[in-house]
C-alpha cells in the first residue's frame, strides 16, 4: 500500500466521524442529554487525533501524484491550504472537547461555556473540512471540478504554505526557537505522564488518583505546544516528514490520545485512593502510557538519524 | 590543555560514539539526554507549578516521592552529557553557550535543594498557605530550567563547530 492509498483510505474518516459527532452533539443539546454530550466530545477528541494522521499522510501522497497526467497541481495547492485551515479548527475543537471532558469528570457536569465553544469550533471546522475534502476530490475527479482549469489560484494557495517555509529558511531564529518550545512541551507532557502513571504503578502511593488528575491539563498543554511547533516544522519542510518512522510517531500519538481517555472515562482508576494499590488493568494502561510517550520521543528524535530528515 | 582535549576526542570510544551509525552511538546518547531532560524538568515543573497553586488537591509533601525519578534523569543526563562533551571537547569548551547552560543547571539544582529544605522539610507544608518566598523559588526554578533547555538547544547552533 502506498501513501496515496493510505491518504485515500484515511481521508474520509475525519469528515464522516466528525459529521456523526456533530449530529450527535445537536441531538444531545436539544435533548439536554449529558451522556450524549460527553459521547460527542469523545468523538470530537478522537477524530481530532486521527486527523493528525490524515493531514500528514496527504504530504507523502502529493509527492507521488504530482506528476501524474490528469492531476491538477493547482487543486493540490488549494487542497493543502484548505486542509491546514480545517485541521487547525479541528485540533482546536479536539482541545476544547478534551477540556470539557476533563472538567466534567472533575465537577461531574459539563459547563455551558465549554459546550458553546466546542459547538462554534465544531461547526466552523466541519464547514472548512467539507471545503478541503471537496477541493481534494478535484485533484483527480476533474468532472466535479469548477476550479480545475484555474491554474493561478492553486499556485497562489500553495505558495501560502511555501512562504512559511521560505520565512523559516530566511530567519535562522525560528527553527531553534520552535525546537526549544518543542522540548518545553515534551517536559510538561513527560512530567505529568510520569507522575500520574508511576503513581498507578506504585510510586508515591500516598497520593490519590483524583488529586493527580488535576495535573492532566498541564500535560495536554505540553502536547498542544508540541502539536503547534511540530506543525511549524512540518509545514516549513514537509519533504522531511515522510517514511515509516514519522508515520509510526503519528500512530503512537493517536494511541496516547486513546490512553489518556481511559483515565478520564473509565471508573477503575478513580477507585485508587490514598495508599491504595491500583488494579492490574489500570497498571497496564499506566505502563503503556509511559512506553507510548517514550516511543514518541524516540521516533521524533531518530528522524534525522534513521528517517528522512536532515 | 588543548592537546589533552584532542586526546579525549580521539579516544576510540569517542570516535565510535561520534561516527558510528548505530542507535547506541551518538543518536542514542542524545536520545537518552532528551528523555533524561523530560524526567528532570518534567517532575520539577510539576513541583513548581503545584507550589504556584496549580492542582491544589495534590498534596505537596507526597510529591517529593517522585524526586527519585528526577534524580534518575539527572544522573542519566550527567553521564550522557559528559559523553556528549567528550566527543566534541575542544569546540564545546570554547563555546560560551556551554558555560551558560552549566550555570543555569547549577542554579536550578541549588534552587531545587532550597525548595526541598523550605517546602518538603516543612511539617506544616500541607496545612498552612505557602509563603511568597517559596513561590518565588518556584518561579526561579522554572526560569532556570527554561534557560537550561534553551541554552542546551542552542549548543547545536552557536559557537565554534
Amino acid at each position: 500500500m502506498n501513501a496515496v492509498q493510505v491518504h485515500l483510505l484515511v481521508n474520509h474518516f475525519p469528515t464522516v466521524a466528525f459529521s456523526i459527532g456533530l449530529l450527535l452533539f445537536f441531538v444531545a443539546i436539544a435533548a439536554k442529554n449529558d451522556y450524549l454530550k460527553r459521547t460527542s466530545l469523545v468523538i470530537f477528541f478522537l477524530t481530532a487525533a486521527l486527523t493528525i494522521a490524515t493531514y500528514v499522510s496527504g504530504n507523502e501522497a502529493q509527492t507521488l501524484v504530482r506528476d501524474t497526467p490528469g492531476v491538477s497541481t493547482a487543486a493540490i495547492g488549494q487542497h493543502e491550504t484548505a486542509a491546514l485551515l480545517a485541521f487547525s479548527f479541528m485540533q482546536a475543537t479536539g482541545f476544547f472537547s478534551w477540556l470539557g471532558l476533563w472538567m466534567w469528570r472533575r465537577a461531574s457536569r459539563v459547563t455551558n461555556w465549554n459546550l458553546a465553544v466546542v459547538l462554534v469550533l465544531a461547526i466552523v471546522a466541519f464547514a472548512l473540512m467539507a471545503r478541503a475534502a471537496n477541493i481534494g476530490g478535484e485533484i483527480r475527479h476533474s468532472e466535479i471540478s469548477a476550479a480545475a482549469d484555474e491554474t493561478g489560484d492553486g499556485e497562489a494557495a500553495e505558495s501560502a504554505l511555501r512562504s512559511w517555509g521560505d520565512y523559516v529558511e530566511a530567519h535562522t531564529w525560528v527553527w531553534p526557537t520552535a525546537e526549544s518550545l518543542h522540548f518545553v512541551g515534551l517536559c510538561m507532557l513527560f512530567g505529568v505522564v510520569l507522575a500520574v502513571d508511576l503513581r498507578m504503578l506504585g510510586m508515591g502511593k500516598s497520593l490519590s488518583f483524583a488529586s493527580l488528575y488535576q495535573l492532566l491539563p498541564l500535560g495536554m498543554l505540553g502536547f498542544t505546544i508540541n502539536l503547534i511547533t511540530g506543525m511549524m516544522f512540518f509545514v516549513a519542510t514537509p519533504q522531511q516528514y515522510t517514511g515509516f518512522l514519522f508515520f509510526l510517531k503519528m500512530m503512537l500519538v493517536i494511541l496516547g490520545a486513546i490512553n489518556v481517555l481511559y483515565f478520564m472515562l473509565v471508573d477503575e482508576p478513580w477507585t485508587v485512593g490514598e495508599g491504595d494499590d491500583a488494579p492490574a488493568r489500570t497498571k497496564l494502561v499506566a505502563a503503556s502510557a509511559i512506553v507510548i510517550w517514550i516511543a514518541v520521543a524516540f521516533c521524533g528524535h531518530m528522524l534525522p538519524f534513521l528517517g528522512n530528515s536532515f | 590543555m588543548t592537546d589533552f582535549l584532542i586526546k579525549i576526542e580521539q579516544m576510540g570510544f569517542c570516535q565510535w560514539i561520534r561516527e558510528s551509525d548505530s542507535v547506541f552511538a551518538y543518536s542514542g546518547v542524545l536520545l537518552l539526554h532528551t528523555i533524561g531532560m523530560g524526567f528532570v524538568v518534567g517532575i520539577n515543573a510539576c513541583i513548581d507549578l503545584r507550589i504556584l497553586g496549580f492542582a491544589p488537591a495534590l498534596r505537596l509533601s507526597a510529591l517529593e516521592k517522585f524526586s527519585s525519578v528526577l534524580w534518575l534523569g539527572f544522573w542519566v543526563n550527567t553521564v550522557t552529557g559528559v559523553i556528549l562533551l567528550a566527543i566534541h571537547a575542544t569546540s564545546k569548551l570554547a563555546n560560551p553557550d556551554f558555560y551558560i547552560k552549566m550555570v543555569f543547571i547549577a542554579l536550578a539544582i541549588v534552587n531545587l535543594q532550597m525548595i526541598k529544605k523550605q517546602v518538603f522539610r516543612d511539617p506544616l507544608v500541607d496545612k498552612a498557605p505557602l509563603s511568597a518566598k517559596v513561590k518565588l523559588l518556584a518561579v526561579t526554578s522554572l526560569f532556570f530550567w527554561l534557560g537550561a533547555i534553551i541554552s542546551g538547544r542552542l549548543l547545536a547552533y552557536v559557537g565554534p563547530k
